[in-house]
């Protein structure tokens, strides 16, 4: 057997080898416009007869306001091709530590599980775990929408967009560091079993399979984010504020190794249009949003607000 | 030719003698190994589990991914707070020194 065989996500990532589909990022400062830009990008690939899904990955949920309407993890369909869903972290970080309770429960003896049952309360406070928690959304989404063309991620602000990209790279430092005195202690146990008990073999060490494993999905992941296929989207507007977090955004993208191919320029004014600076950036593709007069609110106005300026957004691959 | 019960006997003895002999032997070589591997253990334990204790430890979401399968881990940090306040002590009976 494969170690990695019961990985429900490396399932779903050789499936999307076969059937084509793509991932859209819309990332950028607080208040730039992701939601709204992520939404017209949705409605308009949704347009073009391609199989869409808007996920909102902000805590904020704002496509609620966006679309005039609830959302919940169970995606809504809004239009025949667009389909919208929220992500709820809370309810997977709740998932996620019943999950490793029941395990522990399964695995440990009974005095054991019982005594670590009161760190469980304090452990769904933990820094790292709602990062972690979009990670298994994200995981979720890919598992459950294998058939879409298109799923738009509306990102939360640049901390957490930045911690959720980072964590397959960080963790698969810790995990390359664990293995190695993981497997240490297996070759002293090898040369004790052998010393004891002659040419019978050890049982497999769970750690290290575990470990294995682990790190199987964690390359996988990040191989996900840096894939042709993913398209980062760093939303900005024209001012000095949103630039300049632009410009360390996408550094810090292109120190882990994620490339930003795209700008969405958003609520450009006729002037803007002609003087804002994008060098720094230095983007292979950029999109503009002019700004509009009324607020975009509802699936119509958006809809018009598409006919009316025509975003240039480039054809979907697949 | 039929071996007399008295020199079976002897002969049974003799082997169940060979074979305690060998595994004191044995259990004696690997024995300094043993305690490196439970240091090792203990080491690993801490590094994984060490929120458990208030040491700063790898991502949680780490942690809790290996923990179901570190149950002897958990023990072997755990027996290890006992024996904390004599370290050397520990030591010393694992090297035979008086």
């Amino acid at each position: 057997m494969i170690p990695w065989e019961n990985c429900s996500l490396c399932s779903v990532l050789i499936e999307r080898m076969v059937v084509k589909q793509e991932l859209h990022f819309f990332i950028g400062k607080g208040g730039v416009g992701k939601s709204t830009t992520s939404a017209l990008c949705a409605i308009h690939y949704a347009e073009q007869a391609h199989d869409t899904l808007l996920v909102s990955m902000d805590p904020a949920h704002n496509q609620r306001d966006i679309f005039c309407r609830k959302f919940s993890e169970k995606p809504v369909d809004v239009s025949q091709h667009l389909t919208v869903k929220e992500v709820d972290t809370d309810y997977w970080i709740a998932k996620y530590l019943e999950d490793t309770e029941k395990q522990i429960h399964r695995a440990y003896g009974y005095h054991t599980a019982f005594n670590l049952q009161s760190c469980f309360n304090v452990l769904r406070f933990s820094p790292g775990l709602e990062e972690y928690a979009m990670l298994l959304a994200f995981e979720n989404v890919l598992h459950a929408s294998a058939r879409k063309d298109i799923i738009i991620f509306d990102m939360p602000p640049t901390a957490l967009s930045l911690k959720f990209f980072s964590l397959p790279f960080i963790t698969l430092v810790w995990l390359d560091e664990l293995m190695k005195l993981r497997k240490r202690i297996y070759a002293k146990k090898e040369i004790i079993s052998r010393i004891k008990l002659g040419a019978k073999s050890i049982e497999q060490d769970r750690v290290l399979t575990r470990l294995e494993e682990l790190i199987h999905m964690y390359c996988h992941v990040r191989d996900h984010f840096i894939s042709p296929d993913t398209h980062i989207n760093l939303v900005m507007n024209c001012d000095r504020l949103s630039s300049a977090e632009a410009v360390r955004i996408k550094k810090r993208l292109d120190d882990i190794g994620i490339p930003v191919r795209r700008i969405v320029l958003n609520k450009v004014t006729p002037k803007e249009n002609d003087t804002c600076d994008l060098n720094e950036l230095d983007p292979k593709e950029v999109i503009r949003f002019p700004l509009s007069d009324a607020g975009l609110y509802g699936l119509t106005i958006l809809n018009e607000y598409l006919k009316r300026f025509s975003p240039l957004f480039p054809p979907a691959i697949v | 030719m039929k071996i007399p019960p008295i020199l079976r006997r002897i002969n049974h003895n003799m082997l169940k003698i060979w074979r305690s002999a060998d595994q004191v032997a044995r259990a004696k070589a690997v024995e300094t190994i043993e305690y490196e591997v439970e240091e090792l253990d203990n080491i690993f334990g801490i590094i994984v589990l060490g929120a458990f204790i208030g040491i700063a430890s790898p991502p949680i979401q780490l942690t809790l991914e290996l923990i179901p399968v570190m149950e002897k881990e958990f023990e072997t940090m755990i027996g290890k707070v006992s024996t904390a306040h004599d370290p050397l002590g520990e030591l010393f009976s694992v090297l035979s020194i008086d």
